[in-house]
């Protein structure tokens, strides 16, 4: 199995793109990543294309990445796994280049989730996630899937509201400094408690926003690395996670399985354990999810992810950063382009690029969690070779 | 042995008339009221089910009635549109072990269910088939009102009772206005909660709970039955709690949540009937069933069992936000069926959203969950006991 490294990245502001569509978001997106390939890349090296796309804005994906980017004699393949779309498509790509059958490929994440009102874009979702008899009629919306795991681990652990208030500060803060970032304005805690509640315990600013954008990683095999830089950002360990669908079917509700296992697959293909890890890019769709995500990725004691927060060891300068770009609460949420624009992020930090940057990055971890809470993508980039 | 009465009324309104929860119909009532009396596992040879509101017109109101109250689903439904005086015949013809329904599912509503004992209670002592049609709802759905309580009184009430020679005035009068009722009854008639097919049932179980027997007049507008009721024997079971003010709640726009029909078929028996699969090789349990057994590994060897309609809240959430063609705010809930370790997610019901705790205990009860299309979707849902440990109102969990 050959190893594979990042060489090129880029991304999309994320926002409300009201004036631009899928097709030109994803075009925008791989010429970002081509440009920021040190020794450049001619798009036609590109021998495979993976698009995450959750919703299907203006329809059939794989065409359109092939169309709209000029890619029209390589294979293209959509894939949808939830929100861990984006750990999912760098998975395959990985798959693909490691098994020898590409040497370069492209996995562009994007999802144009403003194309439909903001009202209706998650409702509209549920109808193709949601067991159509049992889970749909209920209004189980995304926002409910998650607080109901929130609601059980603040029942049984000591965390409170004020420390997923705590989450949404710290992300604002980092995504200030970060000029993709959807919201880019400093919060308080006072003002996350005071908004208005959305599925309990979730008010307002618990909440994601609800965005436009894609992203692009470009990954090479080892022996063609050197043609294209030489500082790449090698492929450690990745993991995909999945869990029973149904929130009944969960037994604890105060983990999140699918990550658990993902993060399991990925340490041990790294060789690496929590403590190895600098900094982290971890799924924050809601302020409660990245907090039981400490534990479930091992930075924190199970029930002791607030003592984190509490000791503000997720700040960029502290002990563990979480989310130097701003996590999905700042710098938002366009579900497929998600979890390749964490990657993004930690290829710009390990090579030393990022706006708000960790000094002495080497090794980076990108979570994704989506879906009825059931599957989970990991992946582990590292400054140094394998 | 007389009969057995059970008696529901919604929770929400106020002492003067309930109205139904969000999530309630005729149907949902029917069942509300008859499992008071069917859930002992009480024999019924026949069930008559008598509303003015029965929600389907074009069929489809008897699977889920039997369903939901666990009776075979070979027994002969009746599906009657009546009021109180059809109520009254409907019980005085009735054999032994017929179930009889009766719902009001427009304020002031409530729903009674009589399952007949081994001698009928009631006799047949007067009636009169007469027309003086003052409120009206014609098949377009359309109703009409002239309201003018005097005619009613004298050409109505009075003219109709005369026409069935009744021998003195009745006990109680079912189906008519609190005035015409205490105008036109012997002295102690009991208030009524409801004035429509259900008000029938309502008078026979005040009469059981007061031990009197005597005339019974159950009257329409001017259509009039009686009967001769003999109270011993007969019990009473109410499910009738205080009454709350009804919650507003949006309605957002949108389209109909959407519905595959032919995934409402696979699940009707499981969710209307609240029925685990359980797995014939090694006992497992799955709400919904499932086709590969995870106790096990046997595949689709599995039959329907009855899961306990009591439960404890697991976790829940309340989602506030507006949700195309649902009623925003509404509380979700996880809740573990007692004795197994079988779990739902369901809709919270009977109280205001976001006031149930985890570890509430309560019942769980037949709901309209969603309208989908056209087309009711029951399912249970988590109603709180009343001692259950409820949250502040208006507070975040």
């Amino acid at each position: 199995m050959r190893r594979v490294a990042i060489v090129g990245a880029g991304m999309t502001s994320f926002g409300e793109h009201f004036s631009r569509g899928i097709k030109e978001l994803i075009p925008m997106a791989l010429g970002e990543a081509l440009a920021s390939v040190d020794k450049g890349m001619d798009r036609r090296d590109i021998g495979a294309a993976w698009l995450g796309e959750v919703g299907t804005t203006d329809g059939f994906g794989a065409g359109i990445l092939a169309d709209s980017c000029g890619l029209l004699d390589i294979p293209v393949t959509r894939t949808e796994n939830a929100c861990a779309t984006g750990q999912d498509i760098i998975r395959q790509a990985i798959y693909a280049i490691a098994s020898g059958y590409v040497d370069v490929v492209a996995a562009v994440g994007a999802d144009k989730v403003r194309d439909t009102s903001s009202s209706s874009t998650f409702w509209d979702w549920m109808a193709q996630t949601r067991d159509m008899a049992w889970d749909f009629p209920l209004g189980l919306l995304a926002p409910a899937n998650f607080a109901l795991h929130a609601s059980r681990y603040l029942h049984e652990a000591p965390a409170t509201r004020e420390h997923m208030a705590m989450i949404a500060v710290k992300n604002h803060f980092h995504g200030v400094k970060n000029p993709k970032a959807q919201l880019r304005n400093e919060i308080t805690v006072e003002q996350v408690l005071k908004a208005p509640l959305v599925a309990e315990p979730f008010g307002m600013f618990d909440c994601t926003p609800q965005s436009d954008g894609a992203a692009t990683v470009l990954l090479v095999a080892e022996e063609h690395v050197a043609r294209y830089t030489d500082r790449p950002v090698w492929v450690l360990g990745f993991g995909l996670g999945i869990d029973r669908v149904m929130h009944q079917h969960k037994r604890d509700m105060t983990s999140f399985t699918c990550t658990v296992k993902a993060a399991k697959a990925a340490y041990a293909m790294a060789g690496l354990g929590p403590r190895d890890i600098d900094f982290a890019e971890v799924h924050d769709c809601f302020t409660a999810v990245e907090l039981i995500s400490y534990e479930d990725l091992g930075f924190a004691e199970r029930f002791c992810a607030h003592k984190l927060v509490e000791a503000r060891d997720h700040y960029v300068g502290g002990r563990i950063p979480i989310n130097p770009s701003g996590g999905l609460k700042s710098k938002g949420h366009p579900p497929g382009a998600t979890g390749v624009a964490q990657c993004v992020e930690i290829f710009e930090q390990l090579r030393g690029q990022s706006h708000n940057q960790i000094d002495g990055a080497r090794v980076g971890l990108a979570h994704n969690i989506g879906g009825p809470t059931a599957a989970s993508g990991i992946t582990i980039l590292g400054k140094s070779r394998p | 042995m007389g009969m057995t009465i059970g008696t529901y009324l919604p929770p929400w309104g106020t002492s003067d008339g309930r109205v139904l929860g969000y999530d309630e119909d005729a149907l949902t009532m029917a069942v509300e009221a008859a499992r008071l009396v069917v859930d002992a596992g009480a024999a019924v040879s026949r069930v008559v089910f008598v509303s003015r509101e029965l929600p389907l017109l074009e069929g489809g109101n008897t699977a889920p009635l039997l369903a939901a109250l666990r009776l075979p689903d070979t027994l002969e439904v009746v599906e009657q549109i009546g009021g109180a005086p059809a109520v009254l015949d409907a019980l005085m013809s009735a054999a032994p072990s017929t179930l009889v329904v009766a719902v009001d599912a427009v304020a002031p509503a409530g729903a009674a269910a009589a399952l007949i004992g081994a001698r009928n209670p009631l006799t047949f002592a007067g009636r009169a088939q007469r027309s003086l049609p003052q409120r009206t709802r014609l098949a377009d759905g359309h109703s009409y009102r002239d309201d003018d309580p005097r005619l009613m009184r004298e050409s109505g009430v009075r003219t109709s009772l005369a026409a069935a020679q009744l021998a003195e005035k009745p006990l109680v009068m079912a189906g008519a206005s609190a005035r015409d009722a205490a105008a036109w009854s012997a002295a102690g008639a009991p208030t009524l909660p409801t004035l429509g097919a259900s008000s029938t049932l309502f008078a026979l179980a005040a009469l059981v709970d007061s031990s009197r027997s005597g005339l019974v007049a159950a009257i329409e507008q001017a259509a009039l039955s009686a009967a001769t009721f003999a109270a011993a024997g007969s019990t009473v079971r109410r499910h009738e709690r205080t009454p709350q003010k009804a919650v507003v709640r949006k309605r957002s726009p949108g389209g109909d949540i959407k519905l595959s029909l032919a995934a409402y078929d696979r699940a009707f028996k499981s969710k209307v009937g609240w029925q685990a699969g359980q797995c014939t090789s090694c006992g497992l349990m799955s709400i919904p069933p499932r086709f590969h057994c995870l106790g096990c590994g046997a595949d689709d060897q599995w039959t329907l069992a009855a899961l306990p309609r009591t439960g404890t809240v697991y976790t829940t959430t309340t989602i506030h936000v507006p949700v195309p063609s649902l009623e925003s705010p509404y509380t979700l809930a996880v809740v573990e069926c007692d004795g197994t370790d079988v779990r739902s997610l369901m809709h919270v019901t009977d109280v205001p959203p976001g006031r149930v705790a985890i570890g509430a205990h309560g019942r769980l009860v037949l709901r309209r969950v969603a309208m989908r299309t056209g087309v009711p979707d029951y399912g249970h849902a988590f109603s709180p006991d009343p001692a259950a440990s409820l949250t502040a109102a208006g507070g975040a969990t």
